[in-house]
């Protein structure tokens, strides 16, 4: 058979056309494959990603916020101006958070003589439930209401809030120093507190 | 001379290309071993652009999906997937080890839909060189022998061929043609032109633009729907009456982003459900059918910013921020508030029920009270808008609340909630429980259970409705119909526009070689385009001659 004489005419813009085509078809296999590429900002405390320290000076700034806590007084996030402050998003509902409450519990203990303070962000909840669980879980520090995730919102403009429980450490500049995205263990939280607060505080 | 060639030579090469690819059985049969790897690709490479390889893959990309809509898939429907094993166990993993769970993450489908990104786009982008390099191409010289295109007309002019051709020329011009001329050297000396000087015109450009455009806009179409699907998301959100959300990931019940999207690119809107209305037929063999929806929501386009109101009906979303939110379900969530055994109140929350295959939203869920003391408690409930008792079994007679009525199943014990694996909301595990009460409970609106042991009490204190929505945000949409629409203009323009060519050739004739001229008028054009070329042809050739004769008439009053 001979070959359809474009064919031959137009062989050279073909195979260009197909390079190409090949080339993009290829970057677009990596993106699907390759993972997302790691920001250098950021060190893992363990393999899975979960819990974060940023690097000082890559910090993102924690935005400031007013809301109600559970027991209807008014709250600022400014008050909490240099202060560490570790803000927990949690809920009733969300069965991770039953799960790292003791944790939280056991942390805020350990780290209230060394002015740390802890806040929670009770999200898509009700106060019967919310006081509920305070209760039994025996937290005493506040929570600020955020039925609508407004306060979540805010947040999630500066690292990326996926779900409930979420735990940020914010220091004393108010910027946010550490996470645990998903259920928080004590160690996470103490590794972290701990470099922040500049303790190397143990057990 | 090479300016003469035979028309065959030249069947409107590039219409002739558009054919070859992308057609049935364009297979090289020289691609075999004797050509080695390089042949062996581009044999690959021509297969896979065929337009049989395309079909095949097209047909097997819908085949892909069939499992897909047949099977519960993880991604939408994980409960599902889990009921499968269970009441499969053999086939389940099986099924599960091909990807028939997950189809539109494995990587066959995958497979298949690349491969037909590939083939598309390889057909595409050659035909696009070439369609761009005809809409550009001058026309072919002209024949030898006029006479034989399928149209022609022969008349003697007193004119030399040179002038002939030249008057030809503007003629042709003014009607729009593209022209292409003899080289004009020294026309009258013999031997030059032996077949006398001629101009080649062409019209109907405008088709192969009209291609151009088609396959362009086609191109275009592959990348906005790439743009939606790497850049785009859904998400779906439950939202009762008198309660509100904002567009961040963890207030949405469901969230498919595309590849390129992360939390921080939603929102930053808020939807406040205000009021939800349902109506239905009251009447006749359509009763209990829904006449109307009305979702009353007020929405901010930012936090801070001011707040709109708006109504969503079904099939009429509202748009923000560049997202639409549909409307796309509604149900009834039973208030409920319960107080443990120390009389403290653990729960006061409106529960959203689903409203399963039965009709007339008799519906179902479950109400979690994880930190009742001394124990956990549970209720597994059934919601009835206008309750009837038949035969001694609960139903509704009608779906809008005529006469509300829920009927509930208490357990206390270990809701197992604690472990940190998260449970569906609409579901409860009663392994760890004990059941409190022996037969369903029937509470109308404000009545209260007492819980046996003075474990509690719930009370059924109202109802609201609730909504679900259905939240896109496709950057490729509007790309994609501009596409559309223009690949259907490029697409008509081909096929109402003909290409037609008209050949003018002037030889010298007579005793006074020179001054007397024999024209010679062909046309043709492409056989598969609607007619109407011969009556252009013939008014054309008729001015041809006419612009002839008054030429030569006037250079004759001028001698």
């Amino acid at each position: 058979m001979v070959k359809a004489p474009w064919l031959r005419a137009r062989r050279r813009v073909v195979v260009l056309a197909a390079a190409v085509v090949a080339g993009a078809l290829l970057a677009v296999v990596l993106l699907f494959v390759l993972p997302g590429g790691g920001s250098s900002n950021v060190t893992y405390l363990d393999s899975t990603d979960r819990a974060v320290l940023y690097t000082a000076g890559h910090r993102p700034l924690a935005p400031d916020f007013t809301g109600t806590t559970l027991t209807g007084s008014r709250f600022s996030f400014s008050s909490y101006r240099g202060r560490v402050v570790v803000v927990n998003f949690w809920g009733s509902w969300c069965d991770p958070c039953r799960a790292e409450a003791p944790a939280l519990g056991v942390a805020a203990q350990q780290y209230r003589p060394s002015g740390v303070a802890f806040l929670g962000v009770d999200v898509r909840d009700t106060t019967a439930s919310a006081e509920a669980f305070a209760h039994n879980f025996g937290i005493t520090y506040p929570s600020v209401s955020d039925p609508s995730l407004l306060i979540t919102q805010d947040f999630a403009t500066a690292v990326p809030i996926a779900g409930t429980p979420v735990t940020l450490v914010v220091d004393r500049t108010g910027h946010i120093a550490g996470a645990v995205f998903g259920q928080a263990s004590y160690a996470e939280l103490n590794t972290i507190l701990a470099r922040v607060t500049g303790t190397g505080s143990s057990r | 001379m090479t300016d003469v060639r035979a028309p065959e030579a030249d069947p409107f090469e590039s219409s002739a290309a558009d054919q070859d690819d992308h057609a049935p059985g364009n297979t090289d049969r020289q691609a075999g071993s004797a050509l080695g790897l390089a042949g062996w690709l581009r044999w690959a490479w021509r297969q896979l652009t065929s337009m049989r390889v395309a079909l095949v893959l097209l047909f097997l990309l819908a085949l892909g999906s069939v499992p897909g809509s047949m099977l519960p898939q993880e991604s939408t429907n994980p409960a599902g997937v889990q009921q499968y094993y269970t009441s499969h166990p053999a086939l389940a993993p099986l099924l599960n080890h091909l990807g028939l769970f997950n189809v539109f993450g494995a990587p066959w489908f995958a497979a298949i839909y690349l491969l037909l990104f590939a083939s598309l786009v390889g057909c595409v982008v050659p035909r696009t060189f070439r369609l761009a390099g005809s809409a550009r191409a001058l026309p072919p010289r002209a024949p030898r022998h006029l006479t034989r295109l399928p149209r022609s007309a022969t008349y003697s002019v007193a004119l030399p061929p040179a002038q002939a051709v030249q008057v030809a020329a503007n003629v042709l011009s003014g009607h729009g043609f593209r022209l292409r001329r003899s080289a004009e050297r020294r026309p009258a000396e013999d031997g030059d032109l032996p077949d006398g000087p001629w101009v080649s015109a062409e019209k109907g450009y405008l088709r192969e633009a009209g291609n151009l455009l088609f396959h362009l806009a086609l191109l275009g179409v592959l990348v906005s729907v790439a743009l939606g699907g790497l850049f785009g998301y859904k998400a779906d959100r439950l939202l009762v009456q008198g309660s509100s959300f904002e567009d961040t990931q963890s207030a949405l019940d469901e969230f498919y982003p595309g590849r390129f999207v992360t939390a921080a690119d939603l929102g930053p809107f808020g939807i406040t459900l205000d009021k939800f209305d349902a109506s239905y037929i009251t009447s006749g063999a359509q009763r209990g059918q829904p006449a109307s929806f009305d979702a009353q929501v007020s929405y901010t386009a930012y936090p801070g910013g001011p707040t709109r109101t708006d109504n969503l009906e079904v099939n009429r979303p509202l748009s923000v921020d560049g997202a639409k939110v549909y409307l796309i379900g509604h149900g009834y969530a039973p208030v409920f508030k319960v107080t443990d055994a120390g009389g403290q109140v653990v729960y006061d929350q409106a529960t959203p029920f689903i409203s399963g295959t039965s009709g007339n939203f008799l519906s179902q869920g479950v109400v979690k009270v994880p930190d009742a003391q001394p124990e956990q408690l549970g209720f597994s409930g059934v919601f009835v808008p206008t309750a009837i008792e038949v035969n001694g079994v609960l139903q509704s007679a009608f779906p809008a609340p005529d006469n509300p009525v829920v009927s509930l199943i208490a357990y206390a014990g270990n809701l197992g909630l604690n472990s940190g694996v998260s449970q569906s909301v609409y579901q409860m595990d009663t392994a760890g429980m004990h059941q409190l009460t022996t037969a369903p409970q029937l509470l109308l609106k404000g009545q209260s259970l007492k819980l046996p042991g003075g474990q509690g009490t719930i009370t059924f204190t109202g109802y609201v409705p609730w909504v679900s929505l259905a939240i896109t945000h496709d950057p490729g949409q509007l790309p994609a119909l501009i596409c559309g629409i223009a690949a259907l203009a490029g697409l008509l323009l081909s096929f109402m526009v003909r290409r037609r060519r008209v050949f003018v050739r002037a030889r010298a004739s007579g005793p006074a070689s020179g001054v007397q001229s024999t024209v010679q008028v062909g046309g043709l054009t492409r056989t598969d385009a609607s007619g109407g070329f011969e009556d252009e042809f013939a008014s054309l050739a008729a001015e041809l001659r006419s612009a002839h004769d008054q030429a030569a008439q006037r250079q004759h009053e001028g001698e």
